[in-house]
């Protein structure tokens, strides 16, 4: 199934915006405004919400076709963009936002057109499916495992190797003694927030070298 | 494709000159004309790629332009737009994405550096200081006569000189200088480990265009370049980078790290590396170093890590398999293939042999100088991935043990196996045991290209 990779659901959503005329600023626009105020750290409502690996909200105002003889030619509507790398399956994905930021997704999608609002969790499924595409194709950079297993996973890789580099001469006994308290903390650690267990980093762009 | 020809592309180019000592001279331009006539003096002297058929020359010129020289040149606006992004902003605005903060920030830059004043570099080589003397009186005598440039700031580098004779040791110890690519068309003694590995294991040169501008590179694209195509053809760009070294800093850390790791002192010292202190590579021989290998141009660069995932010999995070990962990405290579950088260069300041006091603050350290046709593509991506972050090899955010800025903070991981002179090891808390004073982006145009500079035809249209 093309929208999954293992446990990893690709999810691709594309939403019209309402076309209005009336309304100042524009539907796309007051959309713009809105994410470019967003949290993205630990306050991010995806952060917040259960389940996102990894996503990313565009709004795609038109396609330029590029070539040649110029051709001109539009969409018929701007379309909101929801791409999200989550944790199987769909509909508890969906159902988890609604639960968690219902007031976040409102002040996005309540631009588009026919959004009937989060506060249903139901037609917000519905909504959200209408809207989905196949997403064929996307790259998705987790070993396989969810969101709750990735962040165990580092918080576990982090904490044995600053437990190795402390510990590199002490005598078996006491390493072993050290090693079990040592356990019996991480076991009993919760699981980090999303977001937070990054370091802080100036470059937004993610690697991209320009 | 056909022999290039040496006598248009400056000869620091095509060659690493191996001469003991060097000046770099950086130049400010006062007035357009004036210095358009400093540079078409200069022409006569730059040193080319010619072949030294009657010998080395005593000394040697070169000369390069940061892009606001190119300015102070009045090149035409047309022309000077098309220059690369990261040429045009030059180093200093690049820290962000090169990692050039904390200690390595511009505000620790040495004076010159922090300003924008540097319009143009000058580097003489010479075989001995007094023609080294000689070679920079004449560039003096030329700035006084024309009136086209002041020096705003010299640095003077040398090979390392142990027992009467020039090496090419660096100040922490180690042979350095073996990992410079082959490129198609350029004369060289070409070595095995030199090029690109090819599916059959052999090695090939790489696409000209990924050192001079107007060839194909290794896409089959001509790297972009400024127009018009005569400005750019048969140059490339030079990255200056003053890399100041904490020897005392570095001696302490692998004294207090390798007294816990059973390989002792000498085997730490070279994974962290890669390379034993006389250049024999781990790869080849992990247990100790073998001049029979290291003094053999066949063998010294003539390794990959295909066999070593684990990284049980050389670690995956060892400094030349970081910069130089050759097979260990896969895809035969195709993923380094585009991010070599060719290096010159000299270490600087005074050499202190193992034994002998050292501080970090005394001024020493390497000029680390790399060509290349993309500094985008090449250096600062080996720069920002290879160097300040690990993701491609896996090793998460970890960076470069020996060049990372690591704000004390750094983790290296040296891989083993079940033997007692084998064993994991993690060192922690690494400190910056090299510090960046400084640099930024040049540009090396050919020999036409400078004549066209100097008389003021570089016409974009």
């Amino acid at each position: 199934m093309p929208n999954k990779n293992g446990s990893v659901y690709g999810l691709t959503i594309l939403s019209p915006i309402i076309d209005d005329e009336s309304a100042t600023p524009s539907h796309d626009l007051q959309i713009r405004e809105y994410l470019a105020k967003l949290p993205t750290g630990e306050e991010s409502p995806f952060a917040l919400a259960p389940g996102t690996h990894l996503c990313r909200l565009v709004v795609m105002d038109d396609v330029i076709y590029v070539g040649a003889p110029a051709c001109e030619e539009h969409l018929h509507s701007k379309y909101l963009v929801f791409e999200s790398n989550c944790d199987d399956d769909l509909d508890s994905y969906l159902q988890g936002l609604a639960a968690s930021v219902p007031e976040r997704l409102d002040a996005i999608w309540s631009h588009c057109v026919g959004y009937p609002g989060a506060s249903n969790p139901q037609a917000f499924i519905d909504y959200m499916k209408a809207c989905q595409i196949e997403t064929t194709f996307y790259f998705a950079a987790v070993n396989d495992r969810s969101v709750t297993e990735t962040l165990s996973a580092l918080q576990t890789q982090r904490a044995v190797a600053d437990f190795i580099a402390c510990h590199q001469t002490v005598k078996p006994e006491q390493l072993q003694k050290e090693f079990t308290e040592f356990m019996a903390v991480l076991k009993a650690a919760s699981v980090p927030r999303p977001g937070g267990m990054a370091p802080r980093r100036d470059i937004k762009t993610g690697g991209r070298n320009e | 494709m056909s022999k290039l020809n040496a006598t248009d592309i400056q000869g620091f180019v095509l060659r690493g000159y191996n001469m003991p000592v060097a000046r770099y001279l950086f130049l400010h331009f006062e007035d357009a004309t004036r210095a358009r006539s400093l540079v078409g003096r200069l022409l006569r002297k730059v040193t080319t790629g010619q072949r030294w058929d009657r010998g080395k020359p005593p000394n040697t010129l070169n000369i390069a332009f940061t892009h606001r020289g190119l300015v102070a040149l009045d090149l035409p606006d047309a022309a000077l737009l098309t220059f690369p992004v990261e040429f045009q902003q030059g180093m200093k605005k690049r820290a962000a994405i090169l990692g050039d903060t904390g200690l390595n920030s511009p505000d620790h830059w040495d004076e010159c550096w922090r300003t924008d004043q540097i319009h143009a570099w000058i580097g003489v080589n010479a075989q001995s200081p007094e023609a080294l003397d000689v070679g920079c009186a004449e560039v003096m005598a030329l700035l006084e006569e024309t009136g086209g440039a002041t020096a705003v700031a010299s640095q003077d580098a040398a090979a390392v000189v142990i027992d009467g004779k020039p090496t090419t040791r660096e100040h922490f110890g180690f042979t350095d200088g073996f990992g410079n690519p082959d490129y198609l068309g350029v004369e060289r003694k070409s070595q095995p480990g030199q090029g690109k590995l090819m599916p059959d294991g052999s090695w090939a040169p790489l696409a000209t265009g990924e050192l001079l501008l107007g060839y194909a590179d290794e896409a089959g694209e001509l790297p972009v370049a400024p127009v018009p195509h005569l400005l750019a053809s048969n140059g490339t760009f030079m990255v200056y980078r003053k890399l100041h070294q904490n020897l005392a800093t570095f001696r302490a850390y692998l004294e207090e790290h390798s007294a816990r790791y059973g390989g002792g002192k000498e085997k730490l010292a070279a994974k962290f590396i890669g390379r034993w202190r006389d250049g024999t590579p781990i790869e080849l021989s992990p247990d100790r170093p073998d001049p029979s290998i290291a003094q053999d141009p066949s063998r010294s660069t003539n390794f990959t890590f295909g066999a070593d995932p684990e990284g049980t010999r050389c670690p995956i995070g060892a400094h030349v398999r970081r910069v130089h990962p050759r097979d260990a990405f896969g895809f035969n290579s195709k993923l380094i293939d585009r991010r070599r950088i060719t290096r010159r260069g000299l270490p600087y300041g005074p050499f202190a042999a193992d034994g002998e006091a050292a501080t970090d603050q005394e001024d020493r350290g390497v000029i680390f100088m790399a060509l290349n046709a993309n500094i985008s593509r090449q250096f600062e991506f080996v720069q920002q991935q290879w160097i300040e972050y690990g993701n491609d090899a896996h090793l998460g955010n970890q960076k470069d043990m020996l060049m990372g800025n690591h704000g004390g903070r750094g983790r290296f991981v040296v891989q083993g196996d079940a033997t007692t002179t084998n064993p994991p090891f993690l060192c922690g808390n690494l400190p910056n045991f090299v510090e960046l004073r400084g640099g930024n982006y040049f540009f090396l145009p050919s020999i036409t290209a400078l004549g066209m500079i100097a008389m003021g035809l570089v016409d974009p249209r």
